[in-house]
C-alpha cells in the first residue's frame, strides 16, 4: 500500500472510530419508538433544573480556564525562557495532577479540606466544616480543574514561547527591558497557542465529570452520565450530552476559523539556534520561591495529604488485593493503546506535517475536535452503536476501550509526531525516495528512526492519559473488565477514606513512572522544540 | 574573537568586512549588549558598558539602532507601531510620538504605508521600515547586520545609496557589517576587513580597496 492509500485508510479509521459513534448518537436519540422525534430534546431547556445545569457548566468551564490560563503562561514563560533554578523539576511537578485522573486529586484536597481532613485536626472542627462546605460545589471543583488544567497552557506557553524568532525580541531589547518585551512582543506572537491552550482547558472542564459528580455540583457530563448509567434513559443522556458537543463544534471551530487567519507571518526560530534565557537578576529569589509555594500548594500538599492518610502498610495489601487485577487491565489497556494511538498519530501526524493529502487540515482538525469532546459523550456514542447482537465482539470486550482511546486521544500523538517531524530536514525522506526506497522503506528505515525520541514521548503521553481515562472507560467497560480508575470511582462512594487514598496513590505511582521517563527524554531532546 | 581592538568615531561610517562566521555578527551583538565579552571592554561615550563576561549596561539602556539581518519587524504591529514601541517604552508623549513617527515615514517614504503590517510590504519597504524603527529613537549609533543581503542586485544598489543620504542628513555614527566588498567600499568611509574573530586591516575605504588590488596583482 502506497502513501496516499495508508494516509487515507488512517484519515478514515479515525473517523470510523470517533466520528462515527458521535453521529450513531444523534441519530438515536432523534428516534423514539421507531419515529423520527425530538421528544428527547424537548425537555432540554424547559426545565429550571436544566438552565442550572447550563449556568453551574459554563461558570465552572469559565472559571477554571481563567484562573488556569492566568497562572500558566506566565508560569510557562518563566519555566521555558528564564534562569530560575529547577526549571525541569517545577514542568515535572506541575505535570503531576494532569498525569493523574482528576478525582485523584479532587480526594487529595478532600484530605485537607473535608471534615476529617488535615485542617480539621490542625485548625479545629469549625474551620473545617467552612472549609469542607466551600469544597463541595464551584470553588472547590475549580480549585481541582485549574490544579489538574494548568500544565496544558503553562507547556503551550513553554513550547510557543521557545519558537518565538530571538531577533524579534532583540529589537525590543535595545529600547526596553524585558517584562515590556514579553508582553508586547512575546506574548502577542504566542497568543495563537495561549488561545488554543484556553479553549482545551475550558472544553475538558465543560466536559469533567468525574470532580463535580464527587464534589456534587451538577453539571451537564454529570446528568448525561446519570441518565445513562442509573436509568438506562438513552434519548435523556444524548440530549443532556448535545450541549457540551455543540459548544465543542462552536468553540473548536472559532478556533479554527479565527484564530488559524490571525496567526501572522511569523519568522520561527533559525534552526540550531537556543532562544535567549532571560536573566532573572535580583528578582531569580523571589521569583523561585513564589513558584515553589505555588506548586507546594497545587501539588505537593494535596499529595502529601493523601500520602499521610494511606501511610500503612496493611492499607496498601488490602487495596492491592481488591483492586490489583483492574490495575494489571490498567497497564495492560493503556501500553496497547498506546502503541495504536502511536501508529494512528503517527500517520496523521506525517499527514499533517507534509500535508500529503489535501484533506489534511480536516483530520487535524477531527483529532483536536474528538480529543476535546468529553469522555461521557464519546463513550455514550461507542456504545450507542456497538452494543448491538453482530457486534457483541466489540461491545463485550476491551476492544471498545481501546477504540474509546484511539477516538480521544490521538491529537496527542498526532501533534507530538509533527513536532518530531518538523526537527527532521525534508532532504532526509528525499534522499532515501532518490535512492528507490518506496515510502514504507522511507518510514521504517529513516523517518521513523529519526524521529524515535517523539515517538517514544508519544507513547509515554499517550500511556498516561489512558491510564488515567475515566470519562470513556466508565461507560464503555465490559462486565468484570473495569480499569483502576474507574474501580477506585465507584468504591469511593462506600468505602474508606484510607482505602481510597492508597488507590489513588498507587494509580498516581503509575503514571509518575512513565512521567519521569517523558522528562528525562524531554531533557535529553532539548525540549521537544514545536511539538504543540 | 581574540585581540580584538576598535574604536569607532562620533559620526563616521565604518564597515565590517568578512567571510561569514568570521565573528563580524558578534561585534555588533556585543556593542548592542545581547552577549558579554569573555575578556575585556566595551566603552560606549566613555562609560563602560560590559566587561569581563558582564553586562554592565542592558541592551536598552546604550541608546543603539540596530538593523537585523532579517530586519525583525515585528509582524502583529503596523508600521507606524513598530516604530511607536521604543519611543512609547521611553515615555515620550502621544503627540511627540505621533510626529517623530510621521517625520520619520516621510524621510523614508513610506508615509502612505504607516498602517499596514510588515507581511503587506514589499522586501524594499520593509527595509525602509527597519531602518526607520531604529532611527525613530535618534540613537547614538546604528548597528546594521547585512540588512541588504537578501535583496535583488537593483534594490540593493538603491537603498546602499538610500543609507548614505540618511547618513549624511541626520549625521549618525553607522557601523555596518556585510561580506560584500562592494557595499563595504560605497557605505563605509573607514573599512575594517575581520578573519577569524581578528581585525585584519583597517583604513580608509581608498586604502583597503588599493590593499585588495595590490594582493591580486
Amino acid at each position: 500500500m502506497g502513501r496516499r492509500a495508508t494516509l487515507t485508510l488512517a484519515v478514515l479509521v479515525l473517523a470510523a472510530v470517533g466520528l462515527l459513534p458521535l453521529a450513531g448518537m444523534l441519530g438515536r436519540s432523534l428516534v423514539v419508538e421507531g419515529r423520527l422525534s425530538l421528544a428527547s430534546y424537548e425537555g432540554l431547556l424547559a426545565s429550571g433544573r436544566q438552565w442550572t445545569l447550563v449556568r453551574h457548566s459554563f461558570a465552572l468551564a469559565a472559571w477554571t480556564t481563567i484562573l488556569a490560563t492566568a497562572a500558566g503562561l506566565p508560569l510557562g514563560i518563566l519555566l521555558g525562557r528564564t534562569d530560575l533554578p529547577l526549571r525541569h523539576v517545577f514542568v515535572l511537578l506541575f505535570s503531576i495532577p494532569l498525569a493523574a485522573p482528576p478525582y485523584v486529586t479532587a480526594v487529595s484536597w478532600l484530605a485537607i479540606l473535608g471534615r476529617q481532613g488535615l485542617l480539621a485536626t490542625s485548625l479545629g472542627p469549625a474551620v473545617a466544616g467552612w472549609t469542607a462546605t466551600q469544597f463541595f460545589g464551584l470553588p472547590g471543583c475549580a480549585l481541582v480543574l485549574v490544579a489538574t488544567f494548568l500544565p496544558i497552557p503553562m507547556l503551550l506557553a513553554m513550547v510557543h514561547s521557545r519558537t518565538v524568532n530571538p531577533r524579534l525580541e532583540e529589537a525590543g531589547r535595545l529600547v526596553t527591558g524585558w517584562t515590556e518585551v514579553l508582553r508586547r512582543i512575546t506574548v502577542p506572537l504566542i497568543l495563537p497557542g495561549v488561545l488554543l491552550a484556553a479553549t482545551l482547558v475550558f472544553l475538558l472542564s465543560l466536559g469533567e465529570f468525574g470532580v463535580p459528580m464527587y464534589l456534587r455540583y451538577d453539571v451537564f457530563p454529570v446528568e448525561s452520565f446519570t441518565q445513562f448509567s442509573a436509568f438506562l434513559n438513552f434519548g435523556a443522556a444524548t440530549a443532556a450530552a448535545a450541549p457540551l458537543a455543540v459548544v465543542t463544534f462552536v468553540l473548536l471551530g472559532l478556533e479554527w476559523g479565527l484564530l488559524r487567519r490571525e496567526i501572522r507571518h511569523i519568522q520561527p526560530r533559525p534552526e540550531g539556534e537556543a532562544p535567549p534565557q532571560i536573566a532573572l537578576g535580583k528578582a531569580r529569589r523571589p521569583v523561585f520561591c513564589a513558584v515553589t509555594a505555588l506548586g507546594v500548594l497545587l501539588v505537593v500538599l494535596p499529595f502529601a495529604a493523601l500520602f499521610i492518610q494511606s501511610a500503612s502498610p496493611g492499607v496498601y495489601l488490602e487495596a492491592l488485593t481488591r483492586a490489583a487485577d483492574s490495575l494489571l487491565r490498567s497497564l495492560t489497556y493503556a501500553a496497547l493503546g498506546a502503541s495504536l494511538l502511536v501508529l494512528l498519530g503517527g500517520l496523521l501526524g506525517y499527514l499533517i506535517h507534509t500535508r500529503a493529502l489535501p484533506f489534511w487540515r480536516g483530520a487535524d482538525l477531527m483529532t483536536l475536535l474528538l480529543f476535546a469532546m468529553p469522555g461521557s459523550v464519546l463513550g455514550i456514542g461507542l456504545v450507542s452503536l456497538w452494543n448491538r447482537p453482530g457486534t457483541s465482539f466489540i461491545y463485550a470486550t476491551p476492544v471498545i476501550i481501546l477504540l474509546g482511546y484511539l477516538a480521544q486521544y490521538t491529537a496527542l500523538t498526532s501533534r507530538i509526531t509533527v513536532g518530531a517531524l518538523a526537527q527532521i530536514p525534508a532532504a532526509m525522506e528525499e534522499a532515501a525516495q532518490v535512492a528507490g526506497a518506496g515510502w514504507w522503506r522511507r518510514m521504517v528505515w529513516i523517518v521513523a528512526p529519526l524521529a524515535r525520541q517523539g515517538l517514544m514521548a508519544a507513547w509515554l503521553v499517550a500511556f498516561i492519559f489512558c491510564l488515567r481515562d475515566l470519562g470513556i472507560s466508565m461507560l464503555v467497560y465490559p462486565p468484570g473488565r473495569d480499569t483502576l480508575p474507574v474501580r477506585t470511582f465507584t468504591l469511593m462512594a462506600n468505602s474508606p477514606a484510607h482505602l481510597i487514598a492508597a488507590l489513588c496513590v498507587i494509580l498516581i505511582a503509575a503514571t509518575l513512572v512513565p512521567l519521569g521517563l517523558l522528562g528525562m527524554i524531554w531533557k535529553r531532546s532539548g525540549g521537544f522544540r514545536g511539538s504543540a | 574573537m581574540v585581540d580584538f581592538s576598535l574604536a569607532v568615531e562620533k559620526g563616521e561610517r565604518l564597515t565590517i568586512l568578512g567571510h561569514s562566521g568570521c565573528g563580524k555578527t558578534t561585534v555588533l551583538r556585543l556593542l548592542a549588549g545581547f552577549v558579554a565579552p569573555d575578556a575585556g571592554t566595551i566603552v560606549l561615550h566613555g562609560e563602560r558598558v560590559s566587561a569581563e563576561g558582564k553586562i554592565l549596561k542592558d541592551p536598552e539602556e546604550r541608546n543603539l539602532g540596530m538593523v537585523f539581518q532579517d530586519l525583525a519587524l515585528w509582524p502583529h504591529l503596523t508600521v507606524s507601531s513598530n516604530l511607536e514601541f521604543g519611543l512609547r517604552a521611553r515615555g515620550v508623549p502621544r503627540r511627540e510620538r505621533e510626529e517623530r513617527v510621521r517625520g520619520m515615514l516621510q524621510l523614508v517614504q513610506m508615509e502612505d504605508r504607516a498602517r499596514a503590517r510588515p507581511a503587506e510590504l514589499s522586501g524594499g519597504e520593509q527595509q525602509r521600515v527597519a531602518l526607520a524603527r531604529a532611527l525613530v529613537l535618534e540613537p547614538l549609533a546604528l548597528l546594521m547586520d547585512e540588512p541588504l543581503s537578501s535583496l535583488n542586485l537593483e534594490l540593493n544598489l538603491r537603498l546602499r545609496r538610500e543609507i548614505v543620504r540618511l547618513q549624511e542628513e541626520l549625521g549618525f555614527t553607522l557601523l555596518y557589517v556585510t561580506h560584500s566588498r562592494e557595499e563595504a567600499f560605497e557605505i563605509g568611509t573607514r573599512v575594517l576587513v575581520m578573519e577569524q574573530g581578528r581585525v585584519e586591516r583597517i583604513g580608509s575605504a581608498a586604502e583597503i580597496r588599493a590593499g585588495i588590488k595590490e594582493l591580486r596583482n
